[in-house]
């Protein structure tokens, strides 16, 4: 057996994925398993969408990750007067040197936190979407490649829908996964107050635990996970579900599945495995789906827990 | 593709073939013997194995089988019927097309000739099982016929329509139904089809039977029925053609079947009575006197060749109408201990006439509210041919007659004693048909009826005959059931043998001795012992109608004098008699009894059984959770004769028939692990199994193939903690 686990590749990344998850919980105490969803959608190259309400450790959640993996943080508070450029950044004429200089937007930086991304345009929103997607932006026609590693943590106020542009389907489909932090519970909430009083330094040390490069090298692993061909089916078959369910009118879209997967085997790694269970695919079908799926109710957990329960999971056989 | 469809269509063509072999060799097998079919057949199934590899070859010779074989018996001195031969070669041609078939032509004519052969052979045969082989190739010939039908549409049709897997079996059911609604429509019509089939094979002569359309034979049928002598079949007067006849009597018939009486002077009988019983005696014997009838038990042996043995045609009678009955002609109710005399007999209430459709019935009146009843009666037609008698002969109960013009009551008379008679007349005339109805009897009645008897009359105790009676029916209470005893007693433990003469004072005790005796002794002994159990009785002489006296091809049974018969009747009331058959050899008449009557019969008889099957339902459907854990253990043990995979899935697949068990299945739709470790989350140690039971069966299962082992002990122990207590207490936890 243990001569099966030292062949196995995930042995490596078991370490210091553990760290990250340990200074990550850190700042967010109580919430492990938003924290392991986060790591998982790191690990899958997307990008994450926090729907939650304010005060709740988004910026916390943002800044430790930054910090864990090295990086550098950008902050974005979106409003309505927020242009393209000042995400992207601009070139501007510098009048001594008689030059056009780039001055990069914050989408240049690692991890970036779009806070309350539904208040801006949609010009200012597909802008980003677009770095999202493309990992690039192209100001005056020169193209200018994105970190390797970024990321994008987008915030939505679910509270204030006044003077709000919400994210069309066809943007929203651009992000991974969309998670709810939710407030801590009750133990959680004592730690953070005792916490709080115990320390002068009330946001917590957090030290760099991987480099940019582990990480990027973790989601080239990602990529290779093995995922069984009845796993796959069963991921074909889910889908289909969804673009079945007469509530449903916008279902899961061959890149969502691509998306399903890839998280899927992030999921797996997380868990030090280098193959990919159905017990995978359902953990992260929630928040996966939640992002992607249009019902004509607006109830979306009922038609994600419908569109789970109308299919056989895999079972072991020979 | 292309190959599998042909073997089934071969396979299917095959079968049908020989379910057509089938039908022919069961009729053979009827008629010709046992040795020659076994040695046909044993030689037919070889070659068509053999044929099924060299079809070429095998093919040939098996078609050609029945004709050799035909060659064969007939050389050797058997006999073989040319058209029996021929319908067999059809047979086994047909199955030589099926095996030999390269083309769906050859096939197709294969199925035609089964068909035909499978069609012939039904109608020919007498017995009516042989309607399932044809209704078993009906079913199988649509199931092929629907088969080819989606194949040839599916070479046209889009590739998305599929036809419904439903098609096959409804459109058997429906072909089948058919089939037996038309069946059940052509029953009524059977006699006709009858005869229809028996022109179709007409006979050489040489059976018992006879047709008008056979090419030559010696028929007796229409002969009897054509009146060759007597033109008219029914003159309403008494002009001398009926008057004077050479015809032999009942006593003679009597005589002749049953030896004739042994005569005593009357001195000679009265001296064995007690001079209390003598003036009794006296005064029966003067009834007697009036009644004119008497029947010894007494009776000397049977005098070879009479002249009735003689007679070109020995029909006395001829029947139309259920067999296996008994035709009563006279009835006796006194007993003397060696002679049975009938009692003087006065006419009862004349009949009483209605109007049936065109036909004018006489009903006896005492039972005429039983016509009201919802059973319809037996019916039945006589045809007096040479019967030198007043007397008709009737079925027990007969209470309705017809005679097809005759529509005065004074034609017809019953005594007091229920026999049917036409008075004032020397004879019933010959060739009158005579229209019968009798009344059912239900086996309800009888034992309702029955239930209660009054204590025997003193006078008709023997206490020997008591004694004996008692022995026969010890432990049995039913006054009925005790009958039945009886019965059954002399049915089963005495032999009948009419040659057999009883030479003593008491026939009665010599037959109970000898345990032989011809069957006026049977209905003696069996009237007697009826009488110890506190039942009137009586006996009664006429005919037996043998099942084997049908002619098919004539339709009636012919009654001869060798048929007559003697039995006995108990009361069952005022107005009915019902007949009872104790001598072995006849058919018993039948009461049909009633579901209720049987369905109580059987509880009586088998309630142990039910109460131990019920108890044994009951424990063992409460326990169902234990002896099925037991079982799934067990399996479990046998499952190391397989591989790490089907063992994992079978270990899965008794967790989920534990929960299934305990009431609470597993949601399919939640992946195993995941159901596991919910149910294992409140117990540490277990859900720690699980996790390493599961992290085995994950590698196994979802791994690349061939990276693991399965952590069979591991799996064994979760078998054993998640058992069928732990699930109940998890059911039990979420309805509470």
């Amino acid at each position: 057996m243990n001569k099966l686990l030292d062949a196995s590749p995930p042995s490596a990344a078991i370490q210091p994925l553990a760290q990250l998850r340990e200074s990550l919980g850190k700042a967010l105490q109580g919430k492990s398993s938003q924290i392991e969803m986060v790591i998982a959608c790191l690990l899958s190259h997307g990008h994450l969408l926090l729907d939650d309400l304010p005060g709740t450790g988004k910026t916390t959640l943002a800044k430790a990750l930054a910090r864990s993996i090295g990086g550098k943080l950008a902050r974005v508070q979106c409003t309505p007067d927020l242009l393209p450029s000042d995400i992207t950044g601009f070139r501007l004429f510098n009048q001594s040197t008689r030059e056009f200089e780039f001055h990069p937007g914050p989408v240049f930086a690692d991890v970036m936190l779009a806070d309350e991304l539904n208040r801006t345009t949609p010009r200012t929103q597909s802008a980003l979407l677009e770095a999202m997607a493309e990992r690039q932006v192209t100001i005056d026609a020169v193209p200018h490649p994105l970190a390797e590693t970024f990321f994008v943590i987008a915030t939505q106020n679910p509270i204030d829908s006044h003077g709000a542009y919400p994210l069309p389907e066809a943007q929203l489909d651009r992000f991974t996964m969309r998670l709810q932090i939710g407030y801590p519970d009750r133990q959680a909430q004592l730690d953070i107050l005792e916490s709080a009083t115990q320390s002068d330094n009330a946001t917590p040390d957090i030290e760099p635990v991987m480099s940019r490069e582990v990480l990027s090298k973790l989601q080239g692993q990602v990529r290779t996970i093995f995922v069984h061909q009845r796993v796959r089916e069963y991921l074909v078959d889910l889908v289909e579900a969804s673009r079945c369910d007469p509530q449903v009118e916008l279902g899961v879209s061959p890149r969502g599945m691509l998306l399903w997967q890839r998280i899927a085997q992030a999921w797996a790694l997380l868990q030090g495995r280098d193959f990919v269970t159905p017990s995978d695919v359902t953990r992260v079908a929630n928040p996966v789906l939640s992002v992607r799926l249009l019902t004509s109710d607006g109830d979306t957990q009922a038609a994600i827990e419908r569109v789970m329960s109308s299919v056989p999971a895999p079972e072991y056989r020979a | 593709m292309q190959t599998r469809r042909l073997e089934r269509r071969a396979i299917e063509i095959i079968v049908l073939a020989c379910l057509a072999l089938i039908a022919v060799y069961a009729i053979r097998a009827a008629t010709e013997p046992t040795t020659v079919i076994a040695l046909e057949l044993g030689v037919i199934a070889p070659v068509a194995l053999v044929s099924l590899f060299r079809p070429r070859l095998g093919a040939w010779i098996l078609g050609a089988l029945p004709l050799i074989a035909g060659c064969v018996n007939r050389l050797t001195g058997v006999p073989a019927a040319a058209e029996m031969m021929a319908v067999s070669t059809a047979g086994t041609a047909s199955l030589a097309l099926a095996i030999g078939a390269t083309s769906n032509r050859v096939a197709s004519m294969s199925l035609v000739l089964s068909g035909f052969v499978v069609l012939f052979a039904t109608s020919i045969n007498d017995d009516p099982r042989g309607i399932a082989v044809a209704i078993v190739w009906i079913s199988v010939c649509m199931w092929h016929l629907i088969a080819n039908h989606w194949e040839r549409l599916s070479i046209c049709m889009a590739e998305s329509i599929e036809p419904s897997r439903g098609v096959r079996p409804v459109s058997l059911i429906v072909a089948l139904s058919v089939c037996l609604i038309s069946g059940a429509i052509a029953r009524n019509r059977w006699t006709e089809s009858r005869r229809l089939a028996s022109g179709f094979m007409p006979t050489s002569g040489g059976t018992k039977w006879s047709d008008p359309s056979a090419r030559d034979g010696v028929g007796t049928g229409d002969a009897a029925i054509a009146a060759r002598e007597h033109a008219e079949s029914f003159g309403a007067v008494d002009s001398d053609v009926f008057l004077e006849s050479t015809e032999s009597t009942l006593f003679d018939m009597i005589s002749e079947s049953l030896g004739e009486p042994k005569l005593k002077n009357k001195f000679e009988r009265r001296q064995g009575f007690d001079s209390d019983k003598f003036i009794p005696s006296h005064q029966q014997l003067t009834q007697t006197e009036k009644g004119g009838q008497s029947f010894s038990t007494s009776r000397a042996a049977i005098k070879k060749n009479l002249s009735l043995r003689n007679s070109s045609s020995t029909s006395v009678i001829q029947w139309i109408g259920p067999t296996g009955i008994r035709l009563a002609m006279h009835r006796f109710d006194r007993f003397d201990g060696v002679t049975w005399t009938s009692s003087e007999q006065s006419t009862s209430d004349p009949p009483q006439q209605r109007q049936i459709g065109d036909e004018t019935w006489f009903f006896l009146p005492s039972l005429l509210e039983r016509w009201t009843d919802e059973t319809a009666p037996q019916l039945g037609t006589v045809k007096v041919l040479r019967l030198e008698s007043t007397r008709i002969p009737s079925p027990m109960a007969t209470t309705g007659v017809h005679i097809k013009d005759i529509d005065r009551v004074d034609f017809f008379a019953w005594d007091q004693h229920g026999n049917l008679f036409m008075p004032g007349r020397e004879r019933v005339p010959s060739l009158t048909t005579i229209d019968l109805a009798s009344v059912r009897i239900s086996e309800d009645e009888l034992v309702r009826g029955l239930s209660s008897v009054a204590p025997a009359d003193s006078t008709q105790i023997d206490p020997e005959l008591a004694r004996y009676a008692k022995h026969v029916t010890d432990g049995i209470r039913h006054p009925y059931d005790q009958l039945q005893a009886i019965l059954r007693h002399l049915r089963t433990d005495f032999v009948f043998d009419r040659d057999h003469s009883v030479d003593s004072e008491n026939p009665v005790q010599a037959f109970l001795r000898t345990r032989r005796g011809g069957d006026h002794l049977f209905a003696t002994t069996a009237a007697q012992f009826a009488r110890q159990l506190g039942f009137e009785s009586r006996l009664v002489t006429g005919f037996y109608v043998r099942p084997e006296s049908w002619d098919l091809a004539a339709g009636h049974a012919e009654i001869e004098s060798s048929d007559v018969h003697v039995w006995a009747e108990i009361k069952l009331n005022d107005d009915l008699w019902f007949e009872v058959e104790p001598t072995p050899g006849y058919a018993p008449p039948v009461y049909t009894p009633s579901l209720w009557l049987l369905a109580k019969r059987w509880a009586a008889e088998a309630w142990p059984a039910i109460v131990a099957m019920t108890i044994a339902s009951i424990v063992l459907f409460l326990t169902r959770s234990v002896w099925a854990d037991w079982i799934l253990r067990l399996l479990w043990f046998f499952s190391a004769l397989f591989g790490p995979r089907t063992r994992l899935q079978f270990a899965m697949w008794i967790l989920a028939t534990r929960a299934r068990l305990a009431g609470k299945s597993r949601p399919v739709h939640d992946p195993q692990r995941d159901w596991l470790t919910q149910l294992a989350a409140p117990h540490l140690e277990l859900s720690q199994l699980v996790r390493r039971v599961c992290d085995s069966a994950d590698r196994l299962c979802w791994h690349r193939a061939g990276q693991a082992e399965l952590a069979t002990a591991d799996v064994s122990d979760l078998l054993r903690q998640m058992n069928a207590q732990f699930f109940k207490r998890q059911a039990n936890k979420v309805s509470a």
